[in-house]
């Protein structure tokens, strides 16, 4: 009964949209390695990470998101997470990460 | 008011039964906060971690988990972990039983949050989301996981 995690990316011009459903936790988050990987490589300038779908996060989902910001900034591109609700938002809350990621 | 009832899981510990330990402690948060019955949208496939309790509870739980894998076992296949859960008036309690290294949770440090860090932040996870955190080491080392849920919190 594990829940799985599901994603998806979509850009309209500078924009880069990546929705993240389900669980994003040790298990699945190095199934998302390949998208944070070719964002980074297409240097987008502007990533939006909705988690509206995200039911349950970890400290390893966290780290990843982490690479994710700290990855694009490093060539000047923006991170932000938008619909973080429940689990994940008092994650993000408790680790300060709320204002990194403009929630 | 639930009456008290234990609860427990002798399971192997690895990534693979993850999820089954993590829906269990999800379901006994719904027991602790006097939910006879497990709830249906749960069962659809989806966490239903609205209540504040649960979530946090979930959180916390996981994270130690992940550490007992990944550090305890060193992520070895065939290794076991027991869990036990009392519930009673409304307080969850979660003893965590596992067989490998032991470790002295007073030497971990706090994760300097500033500097967004992508590691070492399980047990502050943990230790922030429960009333209580103890560890005693063994064999079998064991956790000790206490949340009293308090009726504000439904909020």
């Amino acid at each position: 009964m594990p829940v799985p995690i599901d994603f998806s990316r979509s850009d309209q011009g500078d924009v880069s949209t990546v929705r993240i459903a389900g669980t994003l936790d040790v298990n699945t988050a190095p199934e998302l390695a390949p998208v944070i990987d070719k964002l980074v490589e297409e240097r987008r300038p502007r990533v939006v990470v909705d988690l509206s779908g995200l039911d349950l996060i970890d400290s390893s989902g966290v780290a990843a998101l982490v690479a994710l910001y700290k990855r694009c900034r490093n060539h000047g591109g923006q991170v932000s997470v938008t619909g973080a609700r429940d689990q994940p938002l008092a994650i993000f809350k408790l680790l300060r990460m709320d204002k990194v990621f403009a929630i | 008011m639930a009456s008290a009832s234990v609860i427990r899981l002798i399971s192997p510990c690895d990534l693979r039964h993850r999820a089954l330990a993590v829906r269990l402690i999800a379901e006994a948060c719904r027991l602790a906060r006097g939910e006879r019955t497990v709830d249906e949208q749960s069962l659809s496939g989806a966490y239903d971690l609205r209540d504040p309790f649960d979530a946090e509870l979930v959180s916390a739980f996981a994270e130690i988990y992940n550490n007992i894998v990944l550090h305890a076992y060193g992520r070895r296949d065939g290794e076991t972990v027991e869990i036990a859960l009392h519930v009673a008036d409304g307080t969850l309690t979660i003893e965590i039983r596992d067989t490998g290294v032991s470790f002295d949770p007073s030497t971990v440090p706090e994760p300097d949050l500033d500097s967004l860090p992508e590691g070492g932040m399980g047990l502050h996870i943990a230790r922030a989301m429960l009333d209580e955190v103890a560890y005693e080491p063994g064999p079998p080392n064991l956790w000790r996981l206490t949340k009293r849920h308090r009726p504000a919190d439904a909020s």
